[in-house]
């Protein structure tokens, strides 16, 4: 099983990519699971096209200790296992809080142990803020770590950021960093600055995805552009992150 | 609108009308001042030649670090206090780390045993408590160290801090070779009865039973691993059976305190087939049960009874168990009921309705309302208190009495309760009746 913790710097389009290359795994045969770890739960939409689907917290809040694995997951393209962990109201409570609930409620009702997925997603939000965000590269959750970035100069801050936090945790045994993704916003010199940034931190760029407007189009229906354009260049080079990802993780057995 | 609690109504209700298992309105909590339950404190120091070591802000450290110090147990007791800048600094971990590695340089002795408590604030704000008890076992590999909590905003959910505290004291047990014929009964704060059915039975049978209240030194706690059977009867050490038995692979049977004498033998007849221990003859311990209950009834008559939930954990099983045999309980104090009790709860509705039911932790009975008379007998220090009596049986947390014995002691503690006035106001204050803060 491989479990991969993904980081980036918010709006840099985390999401979009965890849940097409999410899409690509599954068309491969791999059961895959998708875990939200963002207050706004939408991290897996693309891949259910709900509008709202039950998150964890929200589920600890109604329920207590008395919620279902079977409540807490959504199935959707591809059979890939969607979970968002949820948070407080906006403005207030602790999101970071919000993931360690989340992450233990889901641990203690077995959820691996249940579901048995080949790769496990987290994806979190933004950059690793407070200790609630470094909760998914902890031992027990993810084994590695991949940041996706723009070649813009503020996303490669918080890429690099990123980096040092992992660099920081690793006497602890956290998630060791698996790689780099660019998502192309074509601005000056992104290759460039992007493969400085990995050669920096010692990672290799495992993938690039050129800046599409069918990405666009697909979010507009809502889907994944490997689901509503199969064919597309853009579904291929998803697919090509996929297995690029595959080779790079170290499998482990459940 | 605000009131004061000068005028807020102590509110009652009956068992014809309250509802199971809560049968208050949760909120705001008062605390009466009958202290005899134990606290973490309390149970952890019967860990012998352990150290304990609280992690948390300085001012909830009061509570702990008076407990140990009335114990007189302050040498096995240090306390490192969070500031506001260790969580601004984002080093919590190492604050711990740093802290516990001082208090152990600076102890006269070095203990083989440290028990970590944390709080609120690092499972709050996640402090990875794996990495720092990683790091401690790497530096003083000479010591085991245990995660203990207290966290009380935590206890709404999952396992709460008392049953956390016995499940932790017993996590240090490493595996060992099993002795087929050794018990040991765990999780209880007081030790078992030595009177009572189950430990005479099983040593009559050759089988040797310990507790870790028999423990003279850490090797002695080391040999309770020994044991071939984990018995547990105080219903929030379960959870401290169930983990030794999944991880020593050590037999875990729960028999849970009881007034029911059916429940109680079908407990016993499971541990005592457990070593072939058959022709189990009960009747003469129901005998004696019914005499002591016969006999007390000729000292108490009619006298009235109330019963509060601190003194045994089955509250309601004891005033079924009086009620049947013709006592007068007129009032029981308890907030919430555990799901067992649920067939003494609809018995006394069905039987007994006007029997009153008082919350203990309702702000509205800090205005302690006088509903008996100095006469009541009470059982248990918060019935005392409530009642105003003098007359009380002075037990808490089944006294570690147990089966068809602890009818017949508490029988006899009644009477003895009814016949000598004790100094109620002296007694109940003094916190963790039974162990060493109490001589």
């Amino acid at each position: 099983m491989i479990k991969i913790a993904v980081y980036g710097k918010g709006g840099i389009g985390k999401s979009t990519t965890v849940s097409n290359v999410a899409a690509a795994l599954s068309e491969m045969g791999l059961r895959v699971m998708q875990i939200g770890c963002d207050p706004k739960a939408d991290s897996t939409y693309l891949l259910h096209g709900k509008d709202s689907v039950p998150t964890v917290l929200d589920l600890v809040r109604k329920k207590g200790d008395d919620i279902t694995l079977e409540e807490m997951v959504t199935v959707g393209y591809g059979d890939v296992i969607c979970v968002e962990a949820g948070g407080p109201t906006p403005g207030m409570g602790c999101a970071g809080r919000g993931i360690i609930t989340a992450l233990e409620k889901l641990d203690s009702k077995g959820s691996i142990d249940r579901f048995r997925p080949d790769v496990v997603f987290y994806d979190v939000l933004g950059d690793v803020v407070c200790g609630g965000f470094s909760m998914p590269m902890r031992p027990g959750y993810a084994d590695k770590i991949i940041i996706i970035t723009s070649g813009e100069n503020m996303s490669l801050h918080a890429a690099r950021n990123i980096a040092t936090a992992v660099d920081n945790f690793r006497e602890r045994g956290y998630a060791s960093l698996a790689g780099i993704i660019l998502n192309k916003r074509n601005v000056k010199d992104e290759v460039e600055k992007t493969s400085r940034l990995a050669s920096d931190i010692g990672t290799p760029v495992i993938g690039i995805i050129e800046r599409s407007e069918t990405v666009i189009e697909a979010e507009e229906i809502p889907a994944t552009v490997v689901a509503a354009f199969p064919e597309s260049d853009c579904a291929e080079g998803y697919r090509e992150i996929a297995r690029s990802i595959i080779s790079i993780c170290e499998v482990k057995e459940c | 609108m605000l009131r004061k609690f000068g005028e807020m109504t102590a509110t009652s209700t009956t068992f014809g009308e309250a509802s199971f298992p809560t049968p208050f309105r949760g909120g705001l909590e008062y605390s009466p001042p009958a202290r005899g339950t134990w606290n973490i404190v309390h149970t952890g120091m019967l860990l012998p030649e352990a150290h304990q070591i609280f992690v948390c802000a300085a001012g909830c450290l009061r509570g702990v670090v008076l407990t140990a110090a009335e114990m007189g147990l302050s040498d096995r007791f240090s306390t490192v206090a969070v500031r506001e800048d260790d969580i601004l600094n984002g080093d919590t971990e190492e604050k711990i780390i740093e802290g516990v590695a001082d208090i152990i340089g600076k102890l006269d002795r070095r203990p083989p045993a440290v028990l970590l408590f944390t709080s609120c604030v690092h499972h709050f704000i996640g402090s990875d408590l794996a990495a720092v008890f990683a790091s401690l076992k790497k530096r003083f590999p000479d010591i085991d160290f245990t995660d203990c909590y207290m966290d009380p905003i935590m206890r709404k959910s999952g396992l709460n801090p008392d049953q956390k505290m016995r499940r932790q004291l017993y996590s240090l047990l490493r595996p060992t070779e099993k002795d087929p014929n050794t018990v040991a009964i765990i999780g209880g704060d007081l030790p078992t009865d030595g009177d009572s059915f189950l430990k005479r039975t099983l040593s009559a049978n050759g089988i040797n039973v310990v507790e870790i209240h028999d423990c003279k030194n850490y090797s002695d706690y080391q040999s309770l691993a020994k044991a071939s059977l984990f018995l547990t009867t105080y219903p929030s050490a379960k959870a401290a059976g169930d983990a030794l038995e999944k991880r020593l692979g050590t037999e875990h049977i729960h028999i849970p305190f009881s007034f029911d004498y059916d429940e109680i033998e079908k407990g016993l007849l499971k541990v005592f087939s457990r070593f072939g221990i058959g022709d189990v003859d009960f009747s003469t311990m129901r005998a004696e049960c019914a005499k002591a209950l016969s006999d007390l009834k000729k000292v108490i008559d009619d006298t009235e009874i109330a019963i509060d939930s601190s003194a045994f954990t089955r509250p309601l099983g004891l005033a079924r168990l009086l009620l049947d045999c013709g006592f007068n309980v007129t009032a029981v104090y308890a907030d919430s009921f555990s799901a067992c009790e649920k067939n003494d709860f609809d018995h006394m509705g069905e039987h007994y309705p006007n029997v009153t039911l008082w919350p203990t932790i309702s702000p509205s009975m800090r205005q302690k309302p006088t509903v008996g008379s100095s006469k009541v007998l009470a059982i248990g220090q918060k019935a005392a208190y409530f009642q105003s009596t003098d007359r009380f049986v002075d037990i808490v947390e089944n006294g570690g009495l147990y089966d068809h014995h602890a009818v017949i002691k508490l029988c006899a503690l009644m009477k003895e309760a009814f016949s000598s006035p004790k100094n109620t106001k002296k007694l109940i204050q003094i916190k963790g009746w039974g162990c060493s803060s109490c001589h």
